[in-house]
């Protein structure tokens, strides 16, 4: 569609000042919509150009997000808390290969050595709650983060910081801890019994890591459980993991950990990642 | 329809059609994106400009013009429309998303997908090609402020009712009404 009407820079210069009656915009709104001409001979300004088009080209150019981010942002995690995650791949792979190693071992042994399979199992349900645990206070923090001053002074620093990559640690740790509980052999409540120990060591670490540093927090803890595990196993054998992981125990710790919580929830401003005071 | 997909694409150049370069940018090239983005940016934004005061606003809906452009370029040759056309439509429904978004843009995520619209011109949209002659002007220059911002929002801009009772920030009902009222008192004017 043409007329044989056009745009003069004195229409396009009322145009842009609004000074035009309102008749006339909607009359150069729709020619410029069918007229490639005059839309060319609307004055650019260059330096506007270059930067918008900069901002046009640094956006396409970002660098895109991978299926498993995608996923957690569809599953509704903020994208700025995504990027907190993360940002640290070094120690991110550092603990997710520990634990992957130390979990296929365990499944291999047991698969490999048939008549040991049942005290693998056993000592699987030992070390598996503490596993989280270890990841969490060794996945970031002094001893693994040499930029950890540096987060420590960023407004986003906080227990809001160390919660937030807690779960995500905690979260794999589990997740990876379930799958080779699976693949174990031995009884099929096995495969369960762990969970709540894990959590209870988990929010106790937490806990704990606002009076103490997380990594010593970790340390007393870890050490703790597995000293009381040894104790009651140096009495007798199947009797003690019966007593360790049994529906009373499973309540005690259950309770427990809703104390640690608690705690944790109440003491959450003296709460900060690995400073030791 | 002709299937380019899976023939090279030529390359682009100043002379090259809107056409073309978006099927360029379809195939990933970020030269076509470039000439397109200087070919089209600049009436955009004096056209945005007459819609939203705020210059940071409008920029950002420019660049998310050229983003989602840079997306779903393959998605032009479906519509088979006019280019300009579909780079408005595109436009100022960024604006919209822009002006509805929340404060924080940088830190939520990427805007909606691009909507489905029909480019063709409405016949609303010939009529106003002919503005500058016929009786139409006038009879527009007499109609109050706010019935004749419906009559451009949704002749002009091809927005729906929807959106355009968000782009001026009233109910959607309200905008009905208007609309209905601004068409008759059309009529009125030219009869």
């Amino acid at each position: 569609m043409t007329t044989d009407w056009h745009l003069d820079p004195g229409l396009i210069e009322q145009y842009e000042t609004g000074a035009l009656e309102p008749s006339r915009i909607m009359a150069v709104e729709a020619h410029l919509l069918a007229c490639a001409d005059c839309r060319a001979r609307i004055p650019a300004d260059d330096a506007w150009l270059t930067d918008n088009w900069s901002a046009v080209y640094d956006d396409i150019h970002a660098p895109r997000l991978g299926p498993l981010q995608r996923l957690l942002t569809r599953a509704g995690l903020p994208e700025h808390r995504l990027r907190l995650l993360t940002a640290t791949p070094a120690l991110r792979w550092s603990w997710l290969l520990a634990t992957a190693a130390v979990l296929m071992l365990a499944v291999a042994a047991a698969r490999l050595g048939a008549d040991g399979s049942l005290l693998v199992g056993q000592a699987f349900l030992v070390l598996a709650p503490i596993l989280p645990v270890i990841a969490v206070s060794g996945a970031y923090g002094p001893p693994a983060d040499p930029m950890h001053e540096i987060t420590g002074t960023t407004p986003a620093a906080g227990p809001a910081l160390v919660l937030w990559r807690a779960v995500s640690v905690i979260g794999v740790a589990v997740l990876m801890s379930t799958v080779a509980a699976v693949l174990l052999p031995g009884p099929g409540w096995y495969s369960v019994a762990w969970l709540l120990p894990a959590l209870l060591l988990c929010t106790g670490t937490l806990a704990l890591a606002t009076v103490l540093s997380l990594p010593v927090a970790a340390g007393v803890l870890g050490g703790l459980w597995l000293a009381g595990v040894l104790a009651a196993t140096g009495t007798s054998d199947d009797l003690a993991v019966a007593a360790m992981f049994g529906p009373t125990a499973q309540l005690a710790y259950l309770l427990s950990a809703a104390l640690a919580a608690a705690v944790l929830i109440q003491r959450r401003r003296r709460f900060d990642l690995g400073e030791s005071r | 329809m002709r299937r380019r997909r899976q023939r090279p694409i030529p390359p682009v150049s100043e002379q090259s059609s809107d056409a073309e370069l978006l099927r360029a940018v379809a195939a990933g090239q970020t030269a076509a994106l470039r000439l397109l983005h200087h070919r089209h940016a600049g009436w955009l934004r004096a056209r945005l400009r007459r819609r939203c005061a705020d210059p940071d606003v409008v920029d950002a809906a420019i660049q998310d013009t050229f983003v989602a452009v840079w997306k779903d370029a393959h998605r032009y040759e479906e519509t088979s429309a006019d280019a300009a056309a579909w780079l408005w439509t595109i436009a100022v429904r960024r604006l919209l998303s822009t002006l509805r978004g929340p404060a924080h843009r940088w830190l939520s995520g990427p805007a909606d997908e691009l909507p489905d619209v029909a480019t063709t011109p409405s016949a609303e949209e010939l009529v106003l090609l002919g503005v500058e002659h016929g009786a139409l002007g006038p009879a527009l220059d007499r109609l109050s402020p706010e019935l004749r911002r419906l009559i451009e929002a949704t002749a002009l801009d091809g927005l729906s009712v929807r959106e355009a009772a968000k782009l001026l920030g009233i109910p959607e009902g309200t905008a009905k009404t208007r609309l209905m009222r601004a068409r008759t008192r059309l009529r009125e004017l030219l009869t």
